[in-house]
């Protein structure tokens, strides 16, 4: 079996085709008259129970974080231990208050993921659209797993911006260039929803089986030395993709290729409290770690920021040529009462700038990365470019819907 | 209601190029070329886009198509042009397409085939393959990325992907052959052994 033929065998069900009749009806094509281009998506109710629901969720998560943890311990407060300026003070007294509840019949978690997009030609005369991906997945205990995948509509990003937007026709769908070549269209109306939970065989988490995850060692010097070992492709960019563990990488890399991997550990997986409170340790003693002072995550819960600078904020083992052309900071917003990761959000420390390098194209002459199909062209130093917000992240005895 | 029905008999029994050639002065003879080209160019874009942007696609390439009939100038085949036009529309989307491989890759369920009811085809070797291919689609380049694509599902010959981007044959080659080793390295390994 070659790629060729794995790539055959997959989407097939996508790939059946239809009368020619059902596919006039449905893209209103008439003989002889040309077919309007359809404007407007058709929107399954469901869609808005689910972003209610997500609104409500993020507002029990509100509610827990404020509480008392359940066994009736009040948190740790910042300061109360060692001085509150102490880089990864935070993170200790995270550690410490990671609500040890009850395990249930699923592990649910809701995360979104944004991107922040500049669309405009100057500085001066642009505004920024926030495009989002919302990801729901319940996971019993034996690591069966179902997903609902949903593309949420894309909005301006802050109240200027859809002052802006708004002055400019208020457009509904927005093209933009992208580095690959191709281009970007972000939706404004809603688009496509997930539909009901799908359900998908044994859900790894880094590679690990649910019960592996629970075997995991719950001292940091130790789960270090375990995350050291997993395999994957942790590189941002690599001409030879491959899987190597993460202690093949040096500096940066490796430290990148970690706080990648506690990020999932304590805004996805189902670890168990202990190995969370570990990887909330385990990120302490990480070269560059910093603690930033207070600010809200995309949600708009406060939280306490721990930062670390890094290079590129590309999903690690995807690409094999440069995308971005600024530098970044990574900034965790966690709640240490109640020992949660709130946010990971990305902020340009270094705005887009000259070019790149790239590999020589088909015909052999250089190729070069440009500002000019940069997301964050207009960014100044300190804004957003992406993040990833943990809306819940619980053990619940709930139905997946 | 709008059908694909062919008013104008003769049409049937044209090649594509005559078709065209008709419908200058009779529209409704372009019919039959969406009921020709449709279904298939169709099962395309869904594997690529998922089904709600594809109607949609499908419908801006034939509306693209009809006005233009004009400038068809018969030197290729019908068929690579409109797909020609349909490939520029999907590179618009090239983003879109990304990030459904990347929650593909990241959850293992594939946002494309959200809706669709019977999903027991796809082997379960193949299904636990896929996500990494997905991965490796999404790193791909907007060109790269179509002419594997043409190849891999829409059935096209090295000459028609050629024709369809308007791509020497040779760069046609280059790009498929790139594209095949970033999906190759994606696999994994004992699954490499042909």
């Amino acid at each position: 079996m070659d790629e060729l033929d794995a790539l055959r065998q997959m989407r097939t069900a996508l790939a059946r085709e239809e009368s020619p009749d059902r596919l006039a009806l449905r893209t209103n094509w008439r003989s002889g008259t040309p077919p309007r281009r359809r404007r407007s998506f058709k929107v399954p109710i469901v869609s808005v129970i689910s972003t209610a629901a997500l609104v409500a969720g993020a507002v029990v998560v509100i509610s827990v974080t404020s509480s008392p943890a359940p066994d009736g311990v009040p948190p740790v407060r910042l300061g109360e231990k060692g001085g509150a300026h102490e880089p990864g003070n935070a993170l200790l007294v995270a550690a410490t208050n990671v609500q040890k509840g009850p395990t249930r019949e699923y592990w649910h978690t809701t995360r979104i993921t944004g991107e922040i997009y500049a669309i405009g030609k100057s500085a001066a005369d642009h505004y920024k659209l926030e495009s989002r991906w919302q990801y729901d997945e319940w996971t019993d205990q034996s690591g069966k797993q179902c997903v609902v995948n949903q593309d949420l509509n894309a909005r301006p990003w802050t109240a200027l911006d859809k002052q802006k937007w708004e002055k400019a026709g208020a457009p509904t769908t927005v093209e933009f260039p992208v580095p690959e070549g191709g281009m970007g269209v972000l939706f404004l109306k809603p688009t496509r929803t997930g539909g009901p939970c799908r359900n998908i065989g044994d859900r790894q988490f880094l590679g690990m089986t649910v019960k592996q995850l629970a075997a995991l060692p719950t001292q940091p010097e130790q789960l270090k030395n375990a995350l050291l070992d997993i395999k994957g492709n942790w590189e941002a960019v690599s001409a030879k993709p491959g899987e190597r563990p993460i202690r093949a990488l040096k500096g940066e890399k490796r430290v990148r290729a970690l706080s990648d991997v506690a990020g999932t550990l304590l805004g996805v997986a189902p670890a168990p409290p202990a190995v969370r409170a570990a990887a909330f340790r385990m990120l302490a003693t990480l070269p560059g770690v910093k603690a930033e002072g207070e600010a809200t995550d995309p949600l708009g819960r406060p939280g306490t920021v721990i930062s670390l600078p890094v290079e590129t904020t590309v999903p690690l083992g995807i690409y094999t040529a440069p995308k971005q052309l600024g530098t970044y900071r990574r900034q965790w917003i966690i709640d240490p009462g109640s020992g949660t990761l709130l946010a990971v959000r990305d902020l340009v420390a270094t705005p887009p700038h000259g070019s790149r390098k790239l590999p020589p194209g088909d015909d052999g002459k250089p190729r070069r990365l440009t500002v000019d199909t940069q997301p964050d062209r207009f960014h100044k130093p300190g804004e957003v470019s992406q993040y990833e917000v943990y809306a819940v992240a619980e053990w619940t005895d709930a139905t997946p819907n | 209601m709008a059908t694909a029905r062919v008013v104008s008999q003769p049409a049937e029994k044209l090649d594509d190029s005559g078709i065209v050639a008709a419908s200058l002065e009779d529209p409704e003879a372009f019919g039959e070329l969406f009921r020709r080209h449709a279904p298939r160019l169709h099962a395309y874009i869904k594997r690529r886009l998922g089904s709600t942007l594809a109607d949609d696609v499908v419908a801006e390439t034939f509306a693209t198509a009809f006005r233009q009939r004009g400038r068809f100038d018969g030197r290729a085949e019908f068929a690579a042009w409109l797909w020609g036009i349909a490939g520029h529309l999907i590179a618009r989307h090239h983003r879109q397409e990304t990030r459904m491989y990347r929650a593909f890759a990241r959850t293992g369920v594939d946002p494309a085939e959200d809706g669709i009811a019977d999903l027991a085809g796809d082997r379960a070797d193949a299904a636990a393959r896929s996500p990494q291919l997905a991965k490796a689609l999404a790193s791909l380049s907007a060109q790269d990325r179509s002419a594997v694509l043409l190849l891999a599902w829409g059935e096209l010959s090295y000459a028609e992907i050629a024709a369809t981007l308007d791509l020497p044959l040779g760069t046609v080659k280059a790009k498929i052959h790139r594209a095949r080793t970033k999906l190759r390295k994606a696999l994994p390994e004992e699954k490499n052994d042909g």
